[in-house]
């Protein structure tokens, strides 16, 4: 990603929002994050900023709330002005969902951690490697007792010595870089230790549901900016002697799809409102993690059947690289995985109604 | 001495005689430490604005039916730039002659200056009948407070059915505070007047020229309307033609004046054929690409005869001084022939040059909107045409 | 120090289009903005404030609700409170009306000592409204201002542009200014921590009971001028293209052009 467009989100105060204002952030809510993504998603239809945006804000959350003084003072100083982004690392080559088989482990050296595996399939790798900054990661402290054995910190890429990194392209989000690394004997100073030791599992989870409800208004603002251009698309085209959009069957379709993403708007922003009252203490666990993967695991789907019908309005030229909606539709195929799968969205909804002895899996 | 329409609240009144330097027209004394009208007031209600006391209230009654027809005579506001009157005059006594002979009444000229009397006969050859001059050495530069307390004085006393004002900066100035005064209806760059079922009908754009709007103002008297340079014809002088001149005396206490001005900065420079005056105009826009690509139209300038002007993307982009602008923000014009070259023609820089007599348009867009507007265009780059423009005019001129 | 402000709400002229139909404004789609002279005046105002380090701003509008948002961007640009004047009574106004109310508005605030708003208004385009509520108000007036300074002991002074040039004015208090941005001023848009803010500012409506004043110089009765006709200018009529490389149109437009009376004057 172009560092002035970093730099123009830093400009319009919204590389801190949620971080608390001693740092240099806002201190906002973050349904007001989420209006933000919304909005942002609206504006760049391959999601590319959004993403930027929405994982700088989730992580950037997790370091405010569990990161040491020094390390906050350090990370945010920069990462709040432009100069270097946040990211998220967890998944790897074999490991997706089953987070507690993870191959990469740490362990304590004296004054400092030692990290030695590999990451792969990571949004920002290469804005981390040029511009700097660094990546939440999550990796085996104890690993003979699984996930309760973890540590989340915070793991920085560029000059680092013994992080290898590569690049995949992926499909879609062109912006934003994707890849991986090599973690090679990787040491980190103990200051960037997030949280206590072998609890990194319990705590990321924060991350990842606020990432999720963002993702969900991101969803849904690409979504609706794609309908728009259908709307004025087919009040102009022309077949069979009248505007198509006076046929019942695209006006059927456009009704459809503006109920549903209106109603992942609501999911979604009630989900970050619930976020928020937790954090005031006034919301259960279980209440958050309902209402997130309720949104989450709609969200996708809704936006690409709606976009989709979009690209199909515009006939040949919505299958062209120079229709913008094809590049949203490519977008969102991203979100049925990035910050959790949609069926382990579904698991968490099932669990919260069957109860844990009903945990898939066990 | 009670007048009509104004009271000095004696409670209220210190004589701190801060209104006596005010006045215009002397109309105000001091005795026994509180201020009393004389009969010579005008009502122009220059005291009140400086009257820290709220000490004196001006309560000019409404107009009937009957008071309305009293108001005689179409006036205009004559500008003056160096105790010269500027072309605008002309063109506002043209229209304003045009207006007067459809109601059979006569047209007023008001000039405030340092010097007015050598002016009288040339504005007479345009349709005046009567100059109202006020010639007094602080009138020299524009001052909000003294130009319109004094003119308001002058309309209050010679009750006159029409004032028309030039759309310049300061007619834009002068026109609206005077209005206000007066409590009467005031339109603003109208370019169409005519008379209507006995009244003035001023048309203007609006919404950045997108619109036409008709406008009349029924109730109050004077209709005053403003309108801009370079949009009304100007007619033939007669210089036969004589007018009476009706001199009125005045006094401006320099002391009393609020405003000061500390320097005046020059930017146009004097002798150089202004934009405004010019009978043909090159224009160029963003499409001319850099400054020095402007020496092509300049080139063709030399050739023809015409003035070298610009849009406000060219101004933006610093490859024309602002006084080259023409447009909305900038100047309106209205040439025997205006050529614009890489103009896109937004209606922004539409309204300031469609009244111009033939448009001429090269641009490579040809759903340009500048040729909506154009009577002749060329669809191509203008660093090809310009030029070859050029040479065949020189030939056929020459010929000539 | 008391600054006050007046702006207003209007359609961004340069996305209106005309229904080539009915020769009528289409409305719809047209997003509204804050006159974007009015935002050189508040941000202008700001900077004032700040140069002399005192001062309250206020910042008042006559229009619908609408308008609330036209305010709130003020208010994210830094003025400390927003009041909307907004009533039924007051439409059909003409710019007589309008100061009449902005300037009751202006008296009901109470004492104050400059009074800012930009030029004109990109939709009536009069220019007129400033020095009417000047007048109303009883002071002077200075437009077509491109520069302001204000020192610590309130000495104004006012770089104006004129036609032909450019005038450096000294002036007392109180006074009201219409601002003038220059060609290279490009609304921006405040940033985050600024709109939040501004959600905590006092934000006040009044209509035309609290506001008070006489009813009848509000609105369409209050208006000296009446609009009696819009139309679609009228247009020029069909353009003549010449089709043709560029030195065979040159030829031809060259005829063309050498028949022209402007040029037959040579």
């Amino acid at each position: 990603m172009p560092k002035d467009i970093i730099k123009a989100l830093a400009k319009f105060e919204l590389l801190g929002m949620v971080i608390d204002p001693e740092y240099g952030g806002l201190g906002t809510d973050v349904v007001t994050a989420g209006i933000a993504a919304e909005e942002l998603a609206r504006a760049d239809l391959s999601c590319s900023i959004p993403v930027l945006f929405l994982v700088g804000t989730s992580w950037g959350h997790v370091i405010d709330k569990y990161g040491t003084e020094e390390a906050k003072k350090e990370i945010f100083s920069k990462s709040i002005k432009g100069e270097q982004i946040i990211g998220i690392a967890t998944t790897e080559s074999d490991t997706g969902s089953d987070l507690g088989n993870m191959k990469t482990k740490i362990t304590k050296k004296g004054d400092k951690y030692v990290v030695n595996g590999e990451k792969m399939y990571i949004s920002g790798v290469a804005e981390a490697m040029e511009y700097g900054g660094g990546h939440v990661t999550l990796a085996r402290m104890k690993p003979e007792l699984g996930t309760r054995g973890m540590n989340m910190f915070y793991l920085p890429l560029k000059d680092t010595p013994g992080i290898t990194p590569t690049y995949v392209e992926d499909i879609g989000r062109e912006a934003i870089s994707c890849g991986g690394f090599d973690i090679n004997n990787v040491e980190i100073p103990k200051h960037y230790l997030l949280g206590e030791e072998n609890k990194g599992f319990y705590y990321i989870h924060e991350g990842y549901e606020l990432a999720r409800g963002l993702i969900a208004l991101v969803c849904a603002g690409a979504a609706s900016k794609a309908l728009e251009n259908g709307i004025a698309y087919i009040k102009e085209r022309k077949a069979f002697g009248r505007h198509i959009g006076k046929y019942e069957g695209i006006q059927f379709k456009l009704a459809e799809h503006h109920v549903k993403i209106q109603a992942l708007r609501q999911l979604g922003y009630k989900a970050l409102w619930t976020y928020d009252q937790e954090i005031q203490g006034k919301a259960s666990r279980f209440e958050v993690s309902m209402a997130i993967a309720m949104a989450k695991s709609v969200a996708p789907f809704w936006a690409r059947d709606a976009i989709d019908d979009v690209m199909q309005w515009q006939g040949a030229f919505g299958y062209t690289k120079e229709c913008e909606d094809q590049k949203a539709w490519r977008a969102v195929r991203s979100f049925t995985l990035a910050e959790g799968s949609s069926e382990i969205m579904k698991l968490i909804i099932a669990r919260e109604l069957l109860g844990k002895e009903f945990l898939a899996y066990r | 001495m009670k007048i009509l329409g104004i009271e000095i609240v004696l409670e209220k009144c210190t004589g701190c005689g801060l209104c006596i330097k005010a006045c215009p027209f002397a109309a105000i004394k001091v005795k026994d430490k509180k201020a009393e009208i004389e009969a010579n007031c005008t009502l122009c209600g220059s005291c009140v604005d400086v009257c820290k006391f709220d000490a004196i209230l001006i309560d000019r009654p409404k107009l009937s039916n009957k008071d309305l027809s009293e108001y005689k005579d179409v006036w205009i506001f004559v500008e003056l730039k160096e105790n010269e009157i500027k072309k605008v005059g002309f063109e506002l006594a043209s229209k304003a002659r045009e207006i007067a002979d459809t109601l059979g009444e006569r047209v007023g000229a008001v000039i405030l200056g340092e010097k007015a009397k050598h002016l009288c006969d040339e504005i007479a050859a345009y349709g005046v009948d009567i100059v109202y001059i006020v010639e007094i050495e602080n009138l020299k530069e524009y001052n909000t407070s003294n130009y319109s307390g004094i003119l308001t004085g002058i309309i209050l006393k010679y009750k006159p059915n029409i004032v028309l004002f030039p759309a310049t900066h300061i007619g834009r100035d002068l026109a609206p505070r005077v209005a206000a005064t007066l409590e009467v209806g005031l339109t603003a760059d109208c370019t169409g007047l005519s008379i209507k079922d006995g009244l003035l009908l001023q048309s203007r754009p609006a919404f950045g020229g997108n619109i036409m709007a008709d406008i009349i103002s029924p109730t109050t008297r004077p209709q005053m309307a403003t309108t801009r340079p370079n949009v009304m014809k100007i007619k033939k002088p007669d210089n036969s033609r004589k007018a009476d001149i009706v001199t009125i005396p005045v006094n401006i206490d320099p002391k009393a004046m609020r405003i000061v001005i500390k320097e005046i900065i020059k930017t146009t420079k004097s002798g150089a054929k202004s934009l405004d005056e010019a009978d043909i105009i090159i224009s160029g826009g963003r499409g001319i690409g850099s400054s020095e690509n402007f020496k092509i139209l300049e080139e063709l300038a030399k050739t023809i005869n015409g003035v070298v002007g610009a849009s406000r993307a060219a101004v933006d982009a610093g490859w024309r001084p602002r006084s080259d602008q023409v447009g909305q923000s900038g100047k309106t014009v209205s040439p025997k022939l205006y050529i614009a070259c890489g103009i896109s023609g937004k209606i922004q820089h539409q309204v300031g040059m469609k009244s111009s007599d033939t448009i001429i348009a090269i641009n490579t867009d040809p759903e340009a909107p500048i040729f909506d507007i154009a009577d002749c265009g060329i669809v191509g780059d203008y660093t090809e045409v310009i030029p070859a423009l050029n040479e065949e005019l020189k030939k056929n001129l020459c010929k000539n | 120090m008391k600054f006050i402000v007046c702006i207003k709400q209007v359609p961004d002229t340069t996305e209106v289009k005309v229904d080539p139909k009915t020769h009528t404004l289409i409305r719809e789609g047209v997003p509204s903005i804050l006159n974007p002279y009015d935002q050189f005046a508040v941000e202008e105002c700001v900077r004032i404030r700040e140069e002399i380090g005192e001062g309250s701003i206020s910042v008042i509008t006559m229009g619908p609700p609408q308008a609330r948002s036209a305010l709130m961007r003020c208010l994210a640009h830094g003025a400390d409170e927003a009041i909307l004047i907004s009533d039924k009574a007051f439409a059909g106004s003409d710019t007589w009306a309008t100061a009449y109310t902005l300037s009751h508005a202006i008296k009901k605030i109470g004492s104050f000592d400059m009074v800012f708003c930009g030029q004109q208004a990109i939709d009536g385009d009069t220019a007129q409204v400033g020095p009417e509520i000047a007048q109303q108000l009883g002071i002077p007036q200075i437009t077509y201002v491109e520069k302001v300074s204000l020192d610590k002991t309130h000495k104004l002074t006012i770089h104006k542009q004129t036609d032909g040039g450019d005038q450096i004015l000294e002036a007392k208090l109180p006074i009201l200014l219409a601002l003038l941005p220059p060609s290279s001023f490009q609304p921006e848009h405040p940033p985050m921590s600024s709109i939040l803010k501004a959600k905590r500012k006092p934000f006040n409506i009044w209509d035309a009971n609290i506001l008070g004043g006489d009813k009848s110089k509000f609105g369409l009765d209050g208006s000296f001028t009446q609009v009696i006709k819009t139309y679609t200018p009228p247009s020029r009529g069909e353009c003549e293209m010449i089709e043709d490389d560029p030195k065979e149109a040159a030829k031809k437009l060259s005829k063309i052009l050498c028949k022209n009376e402007a040029l037959a004057k040579r």
